[in-house]
């Protein structure tokens, strides 16, 4: 049997309900992973160890007393989670990783660990992210930089990198992530793990530390597309607390992608995308898995869609505005240190924002991209009449070194290229493993429309059920 | 490219209206943040003139609490816990008017 903490939550749930090993076995497993490699990776900025020891014994004792029809009320009862540093965690330390919110304890729960921990899962910790997810490398941490388990020499990709590097190096079962833009399909990209952005809405972000409140998804990485649609319908769902979470139908998407078949489903693939400058490597490997979903018996049909290249203008001016709001509640009064703590990346995101927001620029900036934003939404509403879905790298390259995102004064939005136009439009996506280049892992990246999260996660999964991209991992210790 | 689109003195006001201190760093920002928006004119090769915007995805609108919902809330405790200073159960601000 594979060691504990390489399971799947699927396989863990088997497991527990089989009682070949207990809740307390299975966290232990990921502790002591976490000492064996996190001193290399440094994924996590805080553990909770004895809360998490204590509930599984709970879990363990639950169990034991109602038998495996538990699951059907909890369905992630006694697996341990690793959850990113900007979901706020009542009674946990919850800093962003950031020096403003350093010491900062919540009075209370978002409303995605709540429904997780209701489903009974186990926090192991917050991992590492870039300061209030301005990154997508996860070096603008206040903190320290998380390691690429493939390559301790590498980025994981950001901005939930810590959250990335922790599944793929098998520290947890499955970690929470948080999506604005690339944040979530970009690191499950460049760490050889799955990465579900679902829909703006269909998640609450009740709790989370704001980046850009219209794009903000949270979202799992998983080592299976099972487990990110067993997650999904745990986290899914309208929240009185969060007005923009979607009343729309969720459902149990598990279950439902189980009979998901490829036949006459018809996959776009979207000429600009592949125009971009994308790396030989990752160009092989989504070729080739468009060659696998074809043999599978969907239609790879070529189209055309507007250039993602406008997308970043798009995503940049609204994006830094939303954060130049969102973080002029942080004044050091009410909570977390004064505005002095502000890192350089934070302090130019804000300034960006307060410009294109001042009077006499508004039109120029926020106004006009606001404008193009409708375009991109147009345009993806033309696609979908055409195709179910479509198909594109998640990024333009492999995982880069260390250091190399401090080269431009733009590199994230310039990364997160091709997942940019989905996200301002709102639309859902995933990141699945499509094999190696140059020793690093390549995502591809399955997008479809609003609340279509069935379709990314049935492809996927048919995907996955013929394919073994998704099981490799990195050569750690 | 985009040199001095923001000006160091506009950073020095930006910085201000932000309360944000960049003393010493005035030309970096300003290189940096005239880079940035520079990259904007790219929008200018697409027609909005007859586009609206949006501002929002989900098409929702007005959105009301039902009164039974989200009855519980942070207790005065609660919401002080993390105050830089409190007295008598406020917040301690710092002044905003001169005296």
């Amino acid at each position: 049997m594979k060691e504990l903490h390489k399971l799947t939550i699927t396989e863990a749930i088997e497991g527990l309900k089989n009682a070949d090993f207990s809740s307390v076995e299975l966290v232990e497993a990921c502790f002591k992973r976490i000492e064996q490699v996190d001193d290399d990776i440094k994924a996590f900025v805080t553990l909770t160890k004895d809360l998490a020891l204590e509930k599984a014994k709970s879990a363990d004792e639950g169990l034991k007393k109602k038998g495996v029809k538990v699951f059907e009320e909890r369905p992630l009862l006694g697996i341990p989670y690793a959850c990113k540093d900007n979901f706020s965690t009542k009674g946990i330390k919850t800093t962003a990783s950031s020096n403003v919110l350093k010491e900062y304890i919540p009075p209370f729960e978002s409303t995605v660990t709540r429904r997780l921990n209701e489903a009974g899962a186990i926090l192991l910790g917050k991992t590492n992210m870039d300061a209030f997810a301005h990154g997508s490398s996860t070096e603008t941490s206040d903190f320290f930089k998380t390691k690429n388990p493939w390559d301790l020499n590498k980025v994981p990709g950001g901005s939930s990198g810590g959250s990335a590097a922790a599944v793929a190096s098998d520290m947890c079962i499955f970690a929470m992530g948080s999506e604005t833009a690339g944040s979530v399909r970009g690191p499950a990209s460049w760490c050889g793990t799955t990465g579900l952005k679902p829909s703006y809405g269909r998640v609450s972000r009740y709790g989370v530390v704001a980046m850009a409140s219209s794009t903000d998804s949270p979202g799992p990485l998983t080592k299976s597309v099972d487990d990110a649609a067993l997650v999904l319908s745990v986290i899914a769902g309208k929240d009185p607390l969060d007005a923009t979470s979607s009343p729309e139908r969720t459902s149990n998407y598990l279950s439902e992608i189980q009979k998901f078949n490829l036949k006459g489903l018809k996959i776009g693939k979207p000429k600009s995308y592949f125009d971009l400058d994308l790396e030989y490597g990752v160009r092989q490997r989504v070729e080739e898995a468009c060659d696998v979903f074809e043999k599978l018996g969907a239609e790879i049909v070529g189209m055309e869609l507007l250039s993602p290249k406008y997308s970043i203008a798009v995503y940049t001016i609204l994006q830094r505005s939303e954060v130049s709001s969102n973080l002029a509640r942080l004044d050091g009064i009410r909570y977390g240190n004064d505005r002095s703590n502000f890192g350089f990346e934070a302090k130019k995101r804000i300034m960006l924002g307060t410009y294109a927001l001042s009077s006499g620029y508004y039109d120029a900036y926020y106004a006009k991209v606001q404008k193009v934003r409708t375009l991109v939404i147009d345009d993806f509403n033309k696609a979908f009449e055409k195709v179910d879905l479509l198909i594109a790298p998640s990024m333009p390259c492999v995982a880069l070194d260390l250091g190399e995102s401090e080269k431009s004064s733009m590199f994230g939005e310039l990364m997160d290229v091709l997942t940019e136009p989905s996200s301002i439009a709102g639309i859902c996506g995933i990141s699945i493993p499509v094999g190696i280049a140059d020793n690093m892992p390549v995502g591809a990246m399955l997008m479809a429309n609003m609340h279509e999260e069935e379709k990314i996660l049935g492809a996927a999964k048919v995907f996955q059920s013929s394919t073994d991209f998704h099981l490799e991992r990195p050569n750690l210790k | 490219m985009g040199k001095n689109i923001i000006s160091k003195e506009e950073v020095k006001k930006i910085a201000e209206l932000s309360e944000l201190e960049v003393s010493g760093e005035e030309e970096k920002f300003s290189e940096l943040l005239s880079d940035t928006i520079s990259y904007v004119e790219i929008l200018n090769e697409l027609d909005t003139s007859n586009t609206s915007e949006t501002y929002q995805v989900t098409g929702l609108t007005n959105i009301f609490q039902k009164g039974s919902e989200n009855t519980v809330t942070l207790t005065q405790e609660e919401a002080l816990e993390n105050a830089d200073m409190e007295e008598k159960g406020l917040f301690v601000t710092d002044p905003v008017f001169d005296r």
